[in-house]
C-alpha cells in the first residue's frame, strides 16, 4: 500500500451467461484463456506490475474455484508484508443482514469496512473479466495531474460500433462532460473500459448515500458516474492505447484466443517487462510426435501433439492424436482429440474427449461451436 | 515418512562435463528444456515425504542457488520442512581435496542438528525417480547398516564411465565398490544413493577424515564393506548418469519420444521445477516440427526435428535444427543449419550458417556466446 496509496477492487461476481456451459461451474473471471491463463490473471498481474499491492476480489457467482484461485496471492507476487489478495464474497455483518451484491457499486459499498482498514487515498475499480495489459500507476499519475475526483479509462472503438458501449464525451482537456450509455447516435468513440480511479473519501460518501437510495441500481455506470457529472465533479478520461478485450461470448472468447496467433499480436504475452502470472502447473514440456504438423499455433506445456494443428490455441495438457486435425479451434485444458478426429472452428471445453474419427464443427459455420461434453468416436 | 532427512550430494571430482561445468554444477544443468537436473533428486525426496533437505552447492553455485531459492516449488512444507543450501570453502574444480567428505565435514554442525534418525543421500548428476520411503523401509526390514541403490546396465563400456559399480553376492550383499573404466558391458552401477543411520554417517565422515584427506564417501564405504552389513537395492525404471558431455546430450535425447517418458515421469510422482512465468510457445506459419520437445516462451518460425528446445528460444525462418539441444533463451537467426549440437544458454547464432557435428561427438556452443 505504501507504494502509491491506491487499493484495487476487482469486480468478479458475474456469471457470464453468454459463455453458456463454460461458466456452468466457474465464474467468468476463472475461464481459461491464452493457453495457460485465467482471465482474472490479467487484472491481478496488472496490479502486481503497477505496484498496487492490496487487491480485493469481489466474488459471487460459482465462486469456490475462483475464491481459492485468487486467494493464493503468491502467484502474482502479492504476498509481501502489507500486501495481499483478499477474497470478498457477500457476508453477514454485525449491523447488516446477508445480502447478495445488488450491483457493481453495491459490491464496493458492502466492503467499505474492508477498504477503510487500509485507509487508502485512491481506490481503483477493475473488472475481473477483461483481457489487457495496463499500467495503473500511469493512470494514477494522470488522475493526480488533472486534480480529478475520478478518472475513467477509455478506449477508442470504431465509431460504427460505438453505440454498443458506454461512451464518454470529453472536452479538449480530456474532461468528461457527458456520459451516454449505448447512444444510438454516438458523439464520440471513447468507450468506457469499466476501469475507474476514485478519491476514496468522495466515493465513500457517494456509496453511503447510494446504498439507501431506493431508486438506484447501485451501479457505477448507471448511478455513480452520472451523479458525479450532475454534481459538476472533475471527471477525466484516461485514453488507453493497446489491446483490450471483453470476452462476453463464445465467438469473442475464440477470437481473443485467435488474436494471439498474429505474428505481431498486440497483447504480446512474451514481454518480459510486463509478464502475466498464473498458476504454476507441474507438467512435461510440449511433446511433438513424428506425424505432427504445426502451423500458426499457440501451444503450452503439457500438450502432446501427433496430428495436425493449424490456426489453433492449445491449453495445458491438451492432446492431439495421430492423423487428427485441429483447425481454427481452441482446445481448453486437458481436452483430448483422439486419433483421426477432425475439429473445425470449435472451442473444446476443459477435459472434454473427442473420440476416434469424430468430426466436430464445420469450416464455414457462422458461429464457433462450443463442445462441453465428450463426443463418442466413430466405430 | 520424516524418519530420514535428505542430502543432495555434488558430483565429485571423478566426473567432469567439458564446457558446461565451467559455468555451473551438473545439478544446475538444464534438462529436457524446462527442468534442471537437481529437480529430480529433490522431487524424489519431496514425493517420498522427506521435507528436510540439505543441498550441497558445489562450484560456481550461482545458477543452482537462484533455481533452488527457498525451495517452495518443491512442494515442501514451508514451516515444518526446510531446504538448506550448504557450501564448502574449498570448491576449486578438479581439486583432489575437493571431496564430498570434505564438504560434509565442513558442515558437520548442520548435519548433526538434523533430528531424523536416518539419512538418504542422492546425487545431483543422475536422472531417475525412486521412492525413498520404499528404500528406507527395505533398509530397516533387512537390518542392513547401509543400503546402496544400483542400476543394472548393459552398456557400461560406454555408459556411466567413472561411476562406481557394485560387486554383489547372491544375497545382494555389497562386496566392493570400484570405478567403472568401461572394461565390461554388464555392470551394477552404483547410483550414488545411500541410506543409513545419521550416527553411522557421521562416524564414517570422521573415520574418512582420519584416514585420508582424499577419501570420498563411496571409498570409505568400500573399505568398510567387510565390517559393515552393506547391501544393494536394485532400481527399476529410467536411469541416466551425466558423467561427460556426450552422456548429457544422450540423456536429453533419450526422452524425445512421448512413449519413452513413461519410464521416468508419472502423474503421481511429479517432478517439480521453478516457474519462469513464460507465455506459451508461438508457432508461425512457416514452422515445421517433428519428434521434438518444446518448452514454453519460444517463437518458432523454422524447422525442428528430433531436438529439444529450451524455454524462451527463438528459431527464425528457414533455419533447421536437427538432433540438437538448444538451451534456454537462445536465438538462432534465419537460414542456419544446426545438427548434433548443444547450444548453450543465452547464446546467439547469427553469422555462422552451419553448425554441424558428428553424431558421436556432438558440438557445443558456449553459454552466452555469439557466433
Amino acid at each position: 500500500m505504501k507504494q502509491n496509496n491506491m487499493l484495487a477492487m476487482i469486480l468478479a461476481g458475474g456469471r457470464g451467461s453468454r459463455l453458456h456451459d463454460l461458466t456452468n461451474k466457474v465464474a467468468k473471471p476463472a475461464v481459461s484463456y491464452g493457453g495457460k491463463y485465467r482471465i482474472v490473471d490479467f487484472p491481478l498481474s496488472n496490479c502486481a506490475n503497477s505496484g498496487v499491492d492490496i487487491v480485493g476480489v469481489l466474488t459471487q457467482y460459482e465462486s469456490i474455484l475462483l475464491n481459492s484461485y485468487v486467494a493464493a496471492g503468491r502467484r502474482w507476487g502479492l504476498d509481501a508484508k502489507n500486501s495481499g489478495v483478499f477474497v470478498l464474497p457477500p457476508r453477514e455483518k454485525a449491523d447488516a443482514d446477508l445480502d447478495v451484491y445488488r450491483g457493481t457499486a453495491d459490491a464496493i459499498s458492502q466492503n467499505i469496512d474492508f477498504i477503510d482498514t487500509y485507509d487508502p487515498e485512491y481506490v481503483l475499480i477493475l473488472s475481473g473479466d477483461h483481457i489487457y495489459k495496463m499500467d495503473y500507476a500511469e493512470m494514477l499519475a494522470h488522475h493526480k495531474e488533472n486534480n480529478a475526483d475520478a478518472t475513467i479509462a477509455v478506449i477508442g472503438v470504431p465509431i460504427e460500433e460505438a453505440s454498443r458501449f458506454g461512451i464518454m464525451n470529453t472536452n479538449e482537456t480530456g474532461r468528461i462532460i457527458e456520459f451516454e450509455e449505448k447512444p444510438p447516435v454516438p458523439k464520440s468513440n471513447l468507450a468506457s473500459m469499466g476501469i475507474y480511479i476514485f478519491n476514496w473519501k468522495l466515493l465513500r460518501q457517494m456509496l453511503v448515500e447510494d446504498m439507501v437510495n431506493e431508486s438506484s441500481h447501485h451501479d457505477f455506470g448507471k448511478d455513480i458516474i452520472p451523479r458525479l457529472l450532475n454534481d459538476g465533479r472533475n471527471l477525466y478520461a484516461y485514453n488507453f492505447k493497446g489491446y483490450w478485450k471483453d470476452v462476453g461470448t463464445i465467438d469473442s472468447l475464440w477470437e481473443a484466443n485467435m488474436d494471439l496467433l498474429d505474428d505481431k499480436n498486440e497483447l504480446d504475452l512474451g514481454d518480459s517487462a510486463w509478464k502475466i502470472y498464473t498458476e504454476d502447473v507441474t507438467t512435461l514440456p510440449q511433446y511433438v510426435g513424428a506425424n505432427a504438423s504445426i502451423k500458426r499455433a499457440y501451444i503450452t506445456q503439457g500438450c502432446v501433439i501427433d496430428g495436425e494443428v493449424k490456426n489453433s490455441v492449445l491449453f495445458t495438457g491438451a492432446k492431439v492424436g495421430a492423423n487428427a486435425k485441429v483447425l481454427d479451434s481452441v482446445l481448453m485444458p486437458n481436452a483430448v482429440v483422439e486419433d483421426g478426429a477432425v475439429i473445425n472452428r470449435a472451442l473444446i471445453a476443459d477435459g472434454v474427449r473427442i473420440g476416434k474419427g469424430a468430426v466436430v464443427g464445420s469450416p464455414d459455420s457462422e458461429h464457433i461451436e462450443l463442445v462441453a461434453n465428450d463426443v463418442e468416436g466413430v466405430k | 515418512m520424516a524418519k530420514a532427512f535428505g542430502i543432495v550430494n555434488t558430483s565429485g571430482n571423478h566426473i567432469w562435463v567439458e564446457g558446461m561445468q565451467d559455468y555451473r554444477p551438473i545439478g544446475a544443468f538444464s534438462f529436457l528444456g524446462r527442468y534442471r537436473v537437481v529437480d529430480f533428486p529433490i522431487s524424489n525426496m519431496s514425493n517420498s515425504g522427506i521435507d528436510r533437505i540439505q543441498v550441497f552447492a558445489g562450484s560456481n553455485p550461482r545458477s543452482l542457488i537462484e533455481h533452488l531459492g527457498i525451495g517452495r516449488h518443491y512442494n515442501i512444507n514451508s514451516k515444518r520442512g526446510k531446504l538448506q543450501i550448504l557450501f564448502a570453502d574449498n570448491h576449486s574444480k578438479n581439486d583432489i581435496y575437493n571431496t564430498d567428505i570434505a564438504a560434509f565435514a565442513e558442515n558437520m554442525d548442520s548435519i548433526q542438528k538434523m533430528k531424523e534418525e536416518y539419512v538418504v543421500i542422492a546425487p545431483s548428476y543422475m536422472i531417475f525417480t525412486q521412492d525413498f520411503d520404499v528404500l528406507l523401509k527395505e533398509h530397516i526390514d533387512t537390518g542392513a547398516d547401509i543400503t546402496l541403490l544400483y542400476h543394472s546396465v548393459h552398456d557400461a563400456t560406454t555408459n556411466c564411465l567413472n561411476c562406481a559399480y557394485l560387486s554383489l553376492n547372491r544375497q545382494n550383499g555389497v562386496l566392493a565398490l570400484a570405478k567403472n573404466r568401461g572394461d565390461e558391458a554388464e555392470r551394477d552401477i552404483f547410483m550414488d544413493t545411500y541410506v543409513m543411520k545419521k550416527e553411522l554417517f557421521i562416524e564414517l565422515i570422521n573415520k574418512a577424515r582420519r584416514l585420508s584427506s582424499m577419501y570420498t564417501l563411496s571409498q570409505i564405504i568400500n573399505i568398510e564393506c567387510e565390517e559393515l552389513d552393506v547391501r544393494g537395492y536394485k532400481h527399476e525404471g529410467y536411469f541416466a548418469a551425466i558423467t561427460n558431455f556426450k552422456s548429457y546430450y544422450d540423456a536429453n535425447l533419450s526422452l524425445i519420444k512421448y512413449e519413452d517418458t513413461k519410464d521416468l515421469f508419472d502423474e503421481d510422482w511429479p517432478i517439480f521445477t521453478r516457474t519462469n512465468d513464460s507465455c506459451p510457445t508461438h508457432y508461425f506459419d512457416t514452422a515445421e516440427i517433428k519428434q521434438s520437445v518444446i518448452s514454453n516462451g519460444c517463437i518458432i518460425e523454422g524447422t525442428v526435428i528430433n531436438s529439444i528446445i529450451g524455454r524462451g528460444c527463438v528459431i527464425k525462418k528457414g533455419t533447421v535444427i536437427k538432433n540438437s539441444l538448444i538451451l534456454p533463451n537462445s536465438y538462432i537467426e534465419e537460414g542456419i543449419h544446426v545438427e548434433n549440437y548443444v547450444v548453450g544458454k543465452h547464446s546467439k547464432v547469427l553469422h555462422c550458417k552451419e553448425l554441424v557435428a558428428d553424431a558421436e561427438t556432438p558440438g557445443y556452443v558456449r553459454r552466452g556466446d555469439t557466433l
